[in-house]
């Protein structure tokens, strides 16, 4: 159960890292729409339910740290190093995973690489973890429960302590919880956090929501924003009258709001995602991407920057590459209403599948390359 | 199985040692002295204090819970324990970030609390399903035992 989750942790991070750093040959695609909100909602919530799950885990194998002799042999001392790694990656992974969901910036490095980095070493550990304990983890799997000890350092086989090798042993009497109790807790546990958490991804679960991060109603026009103006240092050029949209290519020009929000005729219902896991469908309105790209002498082959008003941030610009060239909007207006000042204003990127801090906002040029 | 065995040993060893080499050469040595600290303290607080503190807990129970109970009482500690870990970082967090973010913005403490509650009640009737299963075995027990009196039940 839990190489699955941690398994599904791995694989949809890194589909996350593909969005920030795809090859060029091979371009993220624009459909589904929600593509990346199911994977980056998965990856979060089962980062989520793997906290209490490992706990639960190291409770059951707690004993063995206790073994004695410590250490028998070169092997064996190799063997607790990889647990000792596999124990402490898990649980800063999964610690520092979830601070970050919740802003909380509690470490000195750059998360996104560490996350990924650590990533490799926890996932490492487990594949050696396993192929060490593969002879138990095929008999626990195949014994009946009041047989089964799989709880040894030495593989059951060749442990003279083992209940399997003593013949039919019944299992001790337990005036308390018996394992599948244990079980159950545990699960009706980790079960009502992702029931409780999940809000934040999945619409019709909000209301129940009583440990949701995020809470889209509450955001200024029904979104939740990850960077406020404030934050980006844009209030006053953001506002500034004398705003206007510059379009580098062959044939550059720039464009001014109204002229902008004549052209503004395609609607679209796009989901934003972040990257923390929450994420809400909304109704968008604006100009094709392409437009303006083709005006400025390029076609849906071409790579697009798009470059913020914000300054020192590594996501004031991004790249457009594709299928999502054609698919993207710049929005003007978000759920009806005209784009909030931190939802963007006066224009942003939205597109397909597309991880929430790569849709650009505060826009100010645009390169067609 | 031993094919197995060493495939995913082997192939362990290569991503984990991958990771650590990316982890070396491209993240600053301050840093990874605090990344180090974080995964010795993760295991020291781990091991040293919770797992300690919920063996006290369990030692606990043992002695002040009554036998027919206990099974209730660790079931419901459990799921609770459980989400409370969840739920004490973002009561720690609340309301710390900018409305407009939407994030953090409930009361998580009442939440906890009620999820608690849940979780007691659920333990509660429980238990009184397990209490009147027994008084209806040891009635049927008795009208057994009077109408065919049987020295295995005297």
């Amino acid at each position: 159960m839990l190489a699955i989750f941690f398994g599904t942790c791995f694989v949809t991070g890194l589909l996350s890292h593909y969005q920030y750093q795809p090859w060029a040959w091979l371009p993220e695609p624009a459909s589904p729409v929600w593509l990346y909100r199911v994977t980056q909602g998965t990856h979060v919530i089962t980062g989520i339910a793997t906290l209490p799950l490992v706990l639960v885990k190291l409770w059951s194998v707690y004993p063995n740290l206790f073994r004695w002799p410590a250490v028998t042999s070169l092997k064996h001392a190799a063997e607790r190093l990889s647990v000792f790694v596999l124990v402490a990656s898990a649980l800063v992974q999964l610690t520092t995973g979830f601070l970050n969901v919740l802003n909380w910036y509690a470490w000195p490095w750059d998360f996104v690489a560490v996350h990924r980095f650590l990533a490799y070493v926890l996932i490492g550990s487990i594949l050696l973890h396993v192929g060490l304990k593969l002879p138990d983890i095929r008999y626990g799997l195949q014994a009946r429960l009041p047989q089964a000890d799989v709880l040894t350092e030495t593989p059951w086989d060749q442990n003279p302590l083992a209940h399997s090798n003593a013949g039919e042993v019944p299992p001790p009497p337990t005036p308390a919880l018996t394992r599948r109790g244990v079980l159950v807790a545990a699960g009706a546990g980790v079960g009502a956090v992702v029931v409780t958490s999940i809000g934040q991804t999945v619409a019709p679960l909000e209301p129940v929501g009583l440990l949701a991060v995020r809470q889209w109603n509450k955001g200024p026009q029904r979104v939740p924003v990850n960077t406020t103006a404030q934050q980006a240092g844009v209030q006053a050029v953001a506002v500034d009258q004398r705003w206007t949209l510059q379009v580098n290519g062959r044939t550059p020009f720039t464009v001014t709001l109204a002229e902008l929000d004549d052209l503004a005729r395609s609607e679209a219902d796009l989901p934003i995602t972040c990257v923390e896991g929450w994420s809400v469908g909304a109704h968008w309105r604006g100009i094709p991407l392409l437009d303006l790209v083709a005006r400025a002498g390029g076609d849906a082959g071409s790579r697009v920057e798009v470059i913020s008003l914000q300054q020192g941030s590594q996501f004031a610009r991004s790249t457009v590459l594709g299928p999502q060239v054609s698919a993207a909007l710049l929005a003007t207006h978000l759920n009806g209403e005209r784009l909030n000042l931190d939802h963007g204003y006066p224009l942003r990127l939205i597109a397909p599948n597309r991880a929430g801090v790569l849709n650009t906002k505060w826009l100010a040029r645009i390169e067609v390359v | 199985m031993k094919a197995w065995r060493i495939s995913f040993a082997a192939s362990g060893i290569l991503l984990g040692l991958f990771g650590v080499f990316r982890l070396l050469t491209e993240v600053p040595v301050g840093n990874l002295v605090v990344l180090a600290g974080w995964m010795i303290g993760a295991v020291v607080i781990h091991d040293g204090i919770l797992s300690p503190a919920v063996i006290a807990v369990g030692w606990f129970i043992g002695r002040a819970v009554p036998a027919r109970g206990r099974r209730y009482v660790q079931g419901g500690l459990i799921a609770g324990g459980l989400i409370t870990a969840v739920a004490i970082p973002l009561i720690l967090r609340a309301g710390q970030e900018p409305p407009s973010k939407a994030i953090l913005q409930q009361s998580f403490g009442g939440n906890l609390t009620i999820l608690l509650g849940l979780v007691a009640a659920a333990s509660l009737v429980l238990y009184a399903l397990r209490v009147a299963r027994d008084t209806r075995n040891t009635r049927s027990a008795k009208t057994a035992a009077g109408a065919e009196p049987s020295p295995e039940r005297l």
